[in-house]
């Protein structure tokens, strides 16, 4: 693995570095790739089953490579209330995949969440970095669509709308 | 000269290395403690919580587990009280219903009192009491299992779910699991679960060695320590 290689820089043999690595390959490659995990091991002196224990513990590390475009649907209290499960249900019938997976083409990841500390705008949707609020089913198909390439300007005529 | 405390278990005095655990106390003097997730020699993680015991002081008394407790000077602990077996009969309950096909856990049910199981059985293959872990890490150094994933998704797994190159195939991981050994009437499909009952002749005798260590038949069955020993 080359493209790890600045990140072990000066933190080897260092078993305490984990996490700060782990996020930092999880930061470059996307994802946290089985080979950067036998890397890690290796070179920080750690056992391969502790970093894959961790790397599978946090939210924050995917072991599966992600789409382009990553959705997150809240399902916490608040949102579950407001209907978060209609917008799961909405990701299920468009795309044809469970939350946590994404799709053949590689272009939309979905995720679930537990409450993302902004209930009152509920439900909440996070498209990569973007929070969007009092989200509903209609909504949600327009965003997916739009990131999918279809109907390039009826969805952003929306987005801009929301 | 190895240090020794005085504590007292069940009103008997009992001598104790410093630093040895409640659990093993006891064991040494003949009083036995239900057990299962506790290995001689590993590190006690209380996982099972089948060996708790009241700890009682100053009129008042804590409920732990038996093996993570440290022996001090002049304690007293109560390992067979109404209240202990009532907790303990409920924690096996909860086990049976997890693992009905265990003998070892099925042995521990009828061990601690069971009679009924009023939990939906689970069937589960695992009880995540860790034995195989503990003994892959501690006594092997191998590192080629361990526990992943949070909450009701925490599973005992090999790095990527396939068994590593650096497994040493010493099998001590199932030879240790109470998994391993199926209860005498065969692996019991979904839907068919039940409590044994097959040890039927030491169920009889159950309520009446609570207490005391007899060697039981039924401790093989429950991975009790003294048959490893
Ligand atoms: S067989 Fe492999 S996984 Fe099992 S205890 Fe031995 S080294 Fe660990
Ligand atoms: S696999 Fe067996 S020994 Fe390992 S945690 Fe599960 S029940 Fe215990
Ligand atoms: S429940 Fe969704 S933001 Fe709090
Ligand atoms: S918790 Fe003590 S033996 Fe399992």
């Amino acid at each position: 693995m080359t493209t790890i290689e600045p990140i072990l820089e000066g933190r080897r043999s260092q078993p305490d570095q984990l996490i700060e690595v782990l996020q930092d390959v999880q930061k470059i490659c996307g994802y946290i790739p089985q080979d950067a995990m036998k890397t890690v091991a290796r070179e920080l002196g750690v056992p391969l089953m502790e970093v894959y224990r961790v790397a599978n513990f946090y939210k924050a590390f995917t072991l599966k490579p992600r789409g382009k475009n990553v959705i997150t649907i809240c399902t916490g209290t608040a949102c579950h209330v407001r209907g978060s499960d209609l917008l799961i249900d909405q990701v299920k019938g468009q795309l044809n995949i469970e939350p946590g997976d994404t799709t053949k083409d590689g272009l939309i990841t979905v995720e679930c969440v537990n409450c993302l500390g902004a209930c009152a705008l509920a439900p909440i949707v996070v498209q990569n970095e973007s929070y969007l609020d009092h989200m509903s089913p209609a909504k949600l198909r327009k965003i997916i669509d739009h990131a999918k390439g279809k109907k390039k300007k009826e969805a952003s005529d929306a987005q801009v709308q929301s | 000269m190895i240090q020794t405390v005085t504590l007292t278990i069940d009103g008997v005095p009992v001598k104790a290395a410093k630093g040895a655990s409640v659990l093993d106390a006891a064991l040494e003097v003949g009083i036995c403690i239900p057990h299962l997730c506790h290995v001689p020699f590993l590190q006690d993680t209380g996982a099972c919580r089948i060996c708790i015991v009241e700890n009682v002081k100053n009129g008042s008394s804590r409920v732990t587990t038996s093996c993570t407790l440290t022996v001090q000077e002049g304690m007293n602990i109560q390992t067979n009280s109404e209240k202990i077996r009532k907790l303990r009969r409920n924690l096996a309950e909860l086990l049976v219903a997890q693992a009905p096909n265990s003998k070892a856990i099925q042995d521990i049910a009828v061990r601690c009192g069971v009679k009924e199981v009023r939990y939906p059985f689970r069937n589960e293959n695992c009880v995540q009491c860790g034995r195989c872990v503990r003994y892959c890490t501690e006594m092997w150094k191998a590192n080629a299992l361990g526990f992943v994933g949070r909450g009701k998704n925490r599973r005992v797994e090999f790095p990527f779910a396939t068994r590593p190159d650096f497994c040493k195939n010493c099998g001590s991981c199932t030879l240790y699991c109470p998994m391993s050994i199926t209860p005498c009437g065969g692996p019991m499909k979904r839907g068919e679960e039940h409590l044994c009952g097959k040890c039927e002749s030491q169920a009889v005798t159950a309520p009446n060695i609570i207490g005391a260590c007899t060697r039981c038949e039924l401790g093989k069955g429950f991975s009790c320590t003294r048959h490893m020993l």
